[in-house]
């Protein structure tokens, strides 16, 4: 009881005295706390609802038969001639758009009505099996809307066709995610294009053999080329896929806190300077020294748990906002996914506290050691403890010359499973490394400038500048906050930058032809919808087009990673695309090369993905056949994370063969017009759902959708940002308050309000200058490491580096006027002291 | 006229929604060139009266002249101004900013008054204190009686008409304080600067002209020196 009430008189008491301090540090922790969390949590939202309504019609099956391209029919009948019994479950899976009032995509499901014996409700009396398998009968989840007998209109692929709800499926969860629409078997192939190609088989295997032994059973049932995996392997493939995506983004999230973290250094700092009399006194009495470092890492944990439980709040509400911006980013790059309802576990709000205090005591470790070591009779002295942060500022300095040189060695590694672990710890060691050289900068630039500032900028500016290299410890960590936001900003910003202008530049070279037609039904990472297989043969024949190229794209899986095989008019390509290639080699030869030939191209993020190489032979599973393609060349890719394979339309026709295209480029003579040649178009698709756009307006849609992708990254610096402005505004006004005998003897010497304000302000400019100096450095060389090392191991790009002036310029005005606005408070605080008062104090 | 007069002066401190009287009905007057000692019990009024002479704070009634300027009529930017033009400040424990070098110290009144030459006239008080040889150096690296000089330096750097020292030598062994004494008492003479100096050392009343004796705010007796050290 009485540690406790010591606590309370020494730590505690005094932190309700500065109220606005203390606060600004428990938001800078929970805003940490908040961004951690609300990744975690979008993040779980975003993935977690991946195909849930597909898995939900699942049931008891464990096993799943699939094949790139569709499942030939008659390997359902080889399996249900198979001697055991068996449940099998024939499925076709694709996306429709139900054109109501509010168009919504939802998953579509052939299911064999017959077989399945309908889908009823609870307390609904069973249909009739001529019911089941009516011409036109659709069942929709009741979350739809819709009742049994209306009409409902939905499209599909590039048609547009109506059914007759035949039932309402119930919708326990209310969740927008499990909601679907079920037809049945001859018709979803039909609609969907199948024709007869299953896109999954589902197995119910009895329980007399484990799960193993029937997979390897059940894989002699099958020709090459179908595979058979545990059912849910396709979730765990995606769920694999986005773990690199996922990952980035929560290092991302962490940069909060680690500013965060600078901020509880400096104030637990700030707290053990102005105590080092009162703790001189207890260790006088008789305090032993794990006392004190009790004493003051409890000053940090209490800190620490207020903005860790202020951070799950914060955390819960923005994760909100985030999962719209990581779900349309895994909508965009990964997977067809609709956000899961954001589930805040236990679990999760434990670990809110956990990095929370965690962060706060790892900060604290320093300051609290140091007041341990106080003897009483050096705790008199102030001046000697900065004095001696100076001292050892050549040791820092060397210190972070030899962390740079450890993080240039790790960044030089290979990624550990996918993850560039080595990256961000290079990254790790070059942010402590410059926090290390800043006190050696401060003093070094002061001394250096010190004449320079004193005749330009007068009296206000050369005692700022003063008072920052007195107060080196706290100044240095101050700029350490602030310049690790800045480099952050800086890194993200080039990097982000430098892609934008790569795709640009990639999209001239890539996208020549002049319109672009694709299904009116939203294609995804993973979906692949189909035009009217005449219709390519139609528009090569209008006399302003000169050339068409299709491509059919396919979902497949290599290597237990999804990705997509294409087919493409190489003909047309070669002559008409800039693609570039690895191999510097020219286009029109590679693309020649792949005609009549066994032969693919891949994309760069596959390429690294897999570690594939030019010559090497890719083993492909195609619709019930398996081939051998030489790589001939990997070719530069931005159009996703996932990777793509190329082929020769005629090729793919040999393995998969079905003509529709997933979209096609049409290129018009020299000198037709683009609004003639469109209308023209138009009229050969009048009555189909087909989607044309001008090459201009599909660049602008491309480039919105990278700017979608990347907003969550911004949102997050912008947050780094707040919480270092924020902590530099509350350590402006404890520096202030611990000077304030300064300031008051500034009055007593005849300083006017506005000297003593220029003087803060000053500081504030002086805090951001050097912070923006060693943040836009620091994020150069980050931006390098992001570009060059996190990048390529995660996601396989090769990024053009490219410098965004206009855009980083505005954000570094932006934080380095926030920064000194920040200083606006202290110098009212600063005015306002009673110089009689804080001299007598002395 | 003097060039500090203080006329009925009063002044209370309101502490916890009770008045407390600091000063009462004080009227005192100093010619120029005056060494002025204030004696009197801890807490009798002496930093008070030094405040508002100072014009650092604002009598609660009366009026305190600054060479002929009544401070109660001026606004924070003119008594600023006064501050910096005619007053000089010399405190028990220094106050020399740490960040600063000697010389800085010396010089930052002169360079907040705006004075082109700063350097120059900083450098001459100091030589005037004998300190010119530690002009490079830190305050940390000065002893008590050197800190204190290099205070009276920068008090004098702005050739103030009234030097306010508030127990200058209350830090100081005996010797040192004598030095200190010693330069106050030259500022007098040499600048004719009005000294008043707030003590409790028998040896600095010694050095004054004249002795104002302080009792619970109000002016208890007005003395030459002489006669109060005569008394013991």
């Amino acid at each position: 009881m009485a540690i406790l009430q010591l606590f309370y008189r020494l730590i505690l008491r005094p932190l309700t005295r500065e109220r606005l301090r203390t606060a600004l540090t428990i938001l800078a922790v929970s805003l940490g706390v908040a961004a951690v969390l609300a990744i975690e949590l979008a993040g779980r939202a975003a993935a977690g609802s991946f195909r849930s309504s597909l898995d939900t019609l699942t049931g008891k099956s464990n096993l799943e038969v699939t094949s790139a391209g569709g499942i030939p029919p008659e390997v359902f009948g080889r399996l249900a001639a198979a001697p055991y019994p068996l449940k099998l479950h024939a499925r076709m899976e694709d996306y429709g758009v139900i054109a109501a009032q509010v168009r919504r995509t939802v998953p579509i499901i052939g299911v064999d009505m017959i077989s399945e014996g309908g889908f009823e409700p609870a307390g609904n009396a069973a249909q009739p099996l001529s019911q089941l398998n009516a011409g036109d009968s659709v069942w929709l989840t009741s979350g739809l809307g819709y009742k049994r007998g209306d009409r409902v209109h939905v499209l599909i692929n590039d048609t547009a066709s109506d059914f007759t709800v035949q039932g309402v499926l119930d919708n326990q969860a209310g969740n927008q995610a499990e909601d679907a629409l079920l037809m049945d078997l001859a018709l979803a192939s039909r609609v969907l294009r199948r024709g007869g190609r299953l896109d999954r088989i589902l197995i119910e295997t009895p329980a007399t053999r484990p799960i193993g032994e029937w997979e390897v059973l059940l894989r002699h049932y099958l020709p090459a080329g179908v595979a058979i995996a545990r059912q849910g392997a396709g979730s765990e493939q995606n769920q694999r896929m986005l773990e690199a995506f996922r990952w980035n983004l929560s290092v991302l999230s962490y940069v909060s806190l680690a500013v965060g973290a600078f901020l509880i250094y400096n104030t637990i700092s700030v707290s053990v300077v102005r105590r080092r009399f009162e703790i001189g006194i207890l260790r006088a009495v008789g305090t032993l020294r794990g006392a004190i470092l009790a004493a003051v890492l409890g000053e940090a944990g209490f800190l620490g748990l207020l903005g860790g439980v202020a951070g799950i709040v914060l955390g819960r509400i923005l994760s909100e906002g985030a999962v719209k911006l990581v779900a349309s980013t895994v909508e965009s790059l990964y997977f067809s996914s609709r956000p899961a309802p954001i589930s805040l576990t236990w679990e999760t709000a434990l670990w809110g506290i956990v990095i929370g205090v965690g962060v706060s005591l790892a900060s604290a470790l320093g300051p609290a050691w140091e007041a341990s070591r106080v003897t009483p009779v050096e705790a008199m002295a102030r001046g000697r403890r900065e004095h001696q942060v100076r001292l050892h500022r050549w040791r820092s300095a060397a210190v972070a010359i030899l962390l740079a040189v450890v993080a240039w060695i790790a960044s030089r590694q290979d990624a550990v499973h996918g993850k560039p672990v080595y990256g961000y710890l290079c990254a790790l060691l070059l942010l402590a490394a410059a926090a290390l050289l800043i006190p050696a900068l401060v003093s070094g630039l002061a001394e250096i400038t010190a004449g320079l500032i004193r005749r330009v900028l007068g009296v206000e500016a050369l005692l700022a500048t003063r008072g920052l290299v007195g107060s080196l410890r706290r100044t240095s960590v101050l700029v350490g906050a602030l310049s690790t936001a800045i480099a952050v900003l800086t890194a993200v910003g080039i990097m982000v930058g430098s892609f934008r202008e790569t795709v640009l530049v990639w999209m001239d070279d890539v996208l020549q032809a002049d319109l672009f037609l694709s299904p009116a039904v939203p294609a995804g990472a993973d979906r692949h919808p189909t035009l009217s297989a005449d219709l390519a043969t139609t528009l090569s024949q209008l006399p302003q087009v000169a050339a068409v190229d299709q491509l059919r794209a396919y979902e497949l899986s290599y290597q237990g990673l999804p990705t997509a095989i294409g087919g493409i008019d190489a003909r047309v390509r070669g002559s008409r695309r800039r693609q570039s290639f690895l191999s510097g080699a020219p286009a029109e030869r590679v693309f020649r090369e792949l005609i009549g030939n066994d032969a693919v191209i891949v994309s760069e993020p596959f390429a690294n993905k897999h570690r594939i190489h030019a010559g090497d032979l890719l083993k492909l599973d195609l619709g019930g056949k398996s081939g051998s393609f030489r790589v001939l060349d990997i070719f530069y890719d931005y159009s996703g994370e996932r990777g793509l394979i190329l082929m020769d339309r005629g090729t793919l026709l040999r393995y998969l063969p079905s003509a529709e295209p997933s979209n096609i480029a049409v290129y018009l003579k020299p000198g037709a017009a683009v609004d003639q040649a469109q209308r023209a178009i138009e009229r050969v698709i009048a009555g189909r759902r087909v989607t044309v756009v001008r090459n201009r307006t599909l660049r602008r849609q491309a480039i919105q959708v990278f700017d979608r992708t990347f907003a969550i990254t911004y949102v997050l610096e912008a947050l780094a940002v707040f919480v270092a402005v924020t902590g530099v505004g509350g350590a402006l006004l404890a520096l202030l308050l611990d000077r304030r005998r300064e300031f008051g003897l500034l009055r007593f010497l005849g300083a006017a309000d506005r000297q003593v304000r220029r003087i803060i302000l000053f500081e504030a400019g002086l805090l951001g200058v050097l912070a923006n100096v060693v943040g836009v450095v620091l994020g150069f060389i980050l931006s390098l490491l992001l570009i060059h090392v996190i990048n390529k191991q995660s996601f396989g790009w090769t990024i053009q580096f490219h410098w965004p002036v206009t855009v980083l310029l505005a954000a570094l005005f932006t934080v380095y006027a926030a920064t000194v606005l920040s200083a606006l408070y202290p110098a009212r605080i600063a005015i306002g002291l009673v110089p009689i008062e804080v001299i007598h104090e002395e | 006229m003097g060039v500090l007069r203080l006329d009925r002066v009063s002044k209370d401190y309101v502490t916890q929604g009770s008045s407390v009287p600091a000063l009462r009905d004080v009227s005192l007057e100093f010619q120029p060139g005056e060494f002025v000692a204030l004696v009197g019990r801890s807490g009798c009024g002496k930093s008070t009266l030094l405040n508002l002479a100072g014009a650092m704070d604002f009598p609660t009634s009366g009026t305190v002249w600054l060479d002929d300027v009544s401070t109660s009529k001026l606004n924070d930017a003119a008594l600023t101004r006064v501050r910096r033009d005619k007053v000089g400040f010399i405190f028990q424990s220094f106050q020399l900013l740490p960040t600063l070098s000697v010389i800085e110290n010396v010089e930052l009144p002169l360079m907040l008054a705006g004075r082109k030459g700063s350097r120059a006239l900083a450098s001459e008080r100091l030589r005037w204190v004998e300190m010119e040889a530690f002009a490079a150096r830190m305050p940390f690296q000065l002893s008590g009686g050197q800190m204190q000089r290099v205070a009276i330096a920068r008090a004098l750097a702005n050739s103030p008409s009234i030097l306010l020292a508030d127990e200058p030598t209350g830090n100081l062994d005996t010797a040192t304080s004598q030095v200190i004494l010693a330069l106050l008492r030259r500022s007098a003479d040499e600048f004719r600067t009005t000294v008043l100096m707030a003590t409790h050392s028998l040896e600095a009343i010694g050095r004054a002209d004249i002795v104002v004796s302080l009792h619970d705010g109000r002016v208890e007796s007005v003395n030459p020196a002489e006669k109060i050290v005569a008394q013991g």
